[in-house]
């Protein structure tokens, strides 16, 4: 992991209606790291992943890229920057119509030229690396159980191999070794690629296995980013209660 | 995705072996062009005599890896060092997460579709199949309507209020506009053209008659009825197929809520309601607007127009055409109700439901009406 800083986000703003939802948040993501992002329900932590993705404009502050500001980026500039990253939304957001093969090609076919044949082994490929069976590639996502959804959004978001990994909840409502597979595929995925991940979670057992920092947002700002040893030492009240309470414990004690 | 290096594949011969000596950066955005390559290299060496020299290889991604392993993994022991030359920072470690989450071999291809002229007959059966099928369930959910209608009835505290008044206005009240506004130009075009032609026989005073009879007995409600099935017909299709998409259907089950109660009851009864009423709307713009084309165009002044209709008209047509309202309503507001309880959980399902839903209220109130028209044709009245 070296040390350089590949997102940046400065003094970030985000309100709906008269509600605030950050308020001068500041945070940095290393390249090639794990960075897990905690924080109360409702405290923004989507909203957070999709604003560094450019899918909310920023009421205020700034989302810098390799030190470049997402704002003054032109369209193909953020074309570019866009296949460089993978994202899974909390609820999968697969297309309904296509296929989970389908589902996976459809960056494919939109970015790379490949014959349609190489297309479909590369998805292949892509299913059986998020950890889906054969059975589950020409279903439809209504056909999915909600594991194998948050399992084939992870596909669709490695189909690219991207630098960075937006992954919103990708354990939650898994079983807990379906959700262990898809901690070992995003640990292994950083290890031989280099990637990047942006991981927001409630997963406990997540963090302490893959995340290499954990980012805690508290009071509409970043309360604390460290190594989860750190992070217990921390005086936060909030902090305190998330990993000393009985799950977190729990989950520590292992 | 990195835009990156080319990508290259040279091929040595080295005694029994072929070497294989990828060059540049081997990932997504590059492999395209060397599938073809590969797949020549696959099919004609020996996989145990397959070597890859990595030396020169760059950057390698998992679609790389995949390309460049898919012709070992025909070989018994893919992973083997006699397989690799050179060193690679991440490749063979690549190659052998692929190879191990692909697992055995990959599954076979889909039966082969039957023959073209077969599959068009299949799909004319399977066409008319579910057409019967529909026609039976429709008359199915029709009787459970009726059942539960029945019951409120007769246990009226179950009966739901407000959602009926609700519905009462958005499918009722907020029509009223847009179906006067239609009644008064179809009403207009049957006297322009009736004026025209009766003219010719200097009968042009029939007009009245004609516009009177039409619109009374069939225009108005038709109208009515076309624009119930296009504007509430497919808000209740969309309403309760999302409804059902998000399980608040289910939930209701849970409940111990009854659907048909909660969701079907209201509107039916909302529409039984407001068909009527509507179509009272609908026939005053259609006289009203025969009436005016008849005053421009004819001479025909309001008084005599009104006078003369009095005169002539039978109040049985504007019963007739009052009659068949209700009829219609209950059969567009069962159908809407119908085809949203049968979206399932995905988009596309909700989109084919609400257009099915919409042709087929406006496909049963055109034979219902036909079938009305024979009726009181027999009923001589």
């Amino acid at each position: 992991m070296s040390g350089d800083v590949l997102i940046e986000v400065r003094g970030l703003v985000t309100r709906f209606g008269d509600h605030v939802v950050h308020d001068g948040l500041n945070l940095e993501v290393m390249r090639g790291e794990i960075l897990g992002v905690v924080g109360g329900s409702g405290s923004g932590k989507s909203v957070l992943l999709n604003t560094i993705i450019g899918l909310k404009q920023p009421d205020g502050g700034e989302i810098l890229f390799e030190g470049r500001r997402l704002s003054e980026m032109d369209r193909e500039e953020r074309h570019a920057l866009e296949t460089r990253w993978g994202v899974t939304f909390q609820y999968g957001a697969l297309f309904s119509s296509l296929t989970v093969r389908e589902n996976v090609s459809a960056p494919l076919r939109e970015h790379v030229s490949m014959s349609p044949k190489l297309m479909r082994e590369i998805a292949d490929l892509k299913i059986a690396l998020a950890g889906l069976g054969v059975e589950a590639r020409d279903k439809f996502p209504s056909e999915l159980s909600g594991g194998m959804k948050k399992r084939a959004a992870l596909a669709r978001a490695l189909a690219l191999d991207p630098d960075i990994l937006f992954l919103d909840e990708p354990t939650a409502g898994l079983d807990p070794i379906a959700a262990g597979v898809v901690d070992n595929t995003i640990k292994e995925l950083r290890e031989t690629l280099g990637l990047t991940v942006f991981l927001v979670t409630h997963d406990l057992d997540s963090l302490h296995a893959i995340c290499d920092r954990v980012a805690v947002i508290a009071d509409k700002r970043i309360a604390a980013v460290a190594p989860i040893p750190e992070l217990l030492k921390h005086s936060h009240p909030w902090i305190q209660e998330y990993f000393k309470g009985p799950r977190g414990r729990a989950a520590l004690g292992g | 995705m990195i835009q990156g290096q080319r990508a290259d594949i040279i091929i040595r011969h080295e005694g029994a072996k072929t070497v294989l000596e990828p060059h540049g950066d081997w990932t997504v955005a590059t492999i395209g062009a060397l599938d073809d390559a590969m797949r020549r290299i696959e099919q004609t060496a020996d996989p145990a005599k397959l070597v890859v020299d990595l030396t020169h290889l760059g950057r390698i991604d998992t679609s790389g890896a995949y390309l460049l392993g898919r012709g070992l993994r025909a070989a018994s022991n893919p992973d083997a060092d006699t397989h690799f030359q050179g060193e690679h920072a991440t490749a063979r470690r690549l190659m052998r997460e692929v190879a191990r989450r692909l697992g055995g071999p990959q599954a076979a291809a889909k039966p082969a579709p039957r023959s073209d002229v077969v599959a068009v007959f299949a799909r004319i059966g399977a066409g008319l199949e579910e057409v019967w099928l529909e026609t039976i369930d429709t008359f199915g959910f029709l009787g459970r309507t009726l059942t539960t209608l029945g019951r409120s009835i007769v246990q009226p505290w179950r009966f739901r209020l407000t959602p009926t008044v609700h519905v009462m206005e958005h499918a009722g009240v907020n029509a009223l506009p847009i179906i006067a506004v239609l009644s008064f130009f179809i009403g207009a075009v049957v006297a322009y053209m009736g004026a025209n032609l009766l003219e010719t026989f200097g009968a042009a005073v029939f007009t009245v008659e004609l516009v009177g009879i039409s619109v009374l007995r069939e225009f108005g409600v038709l109208i009515t009825a076309i624009l119930l099935a296009g504007r509430s017909d497919s808000a209740f299709t969309a309403s309760i197929g999302s409804m059902k998409m998000q399980q608040e259907v289910d939930a209701m089950r849970v409940l111990g809520l009854d659907p048909f109660e909660v969701l079907v009851i209201p509107r039916v009864i909302a529409c039984v309601i407001m068909a009527p009423l509507l179509t009272f709307a609908a026939m005053i713009a259609g006289l009203f607007g025969g009436m005016i084309v008849a005053w421009s165009t004819l001479d025909i002044s309001p008084a005599f127009f009104i006078a003369r209709m009095n005169e002539t008209l039978d109040w049985s047509h504007f019963w007739v055409g009052l009659s068949k309202a209700p009829v219609f309503g209950l059969v567009i507001a069962v159908i809407g109700c119908r085809q949203g309880l049968k979206v399932k959980g995905d988009v596309e399902s909700l989109g084919l439901r609400t257009t099915a839903s919409v042709v087929q209220a406006i496909f049963a109130v055109i034979v219902i009406d036909a079938l009305f028209a024979m009726m009181y044709l027999e009923l001589d009245i």
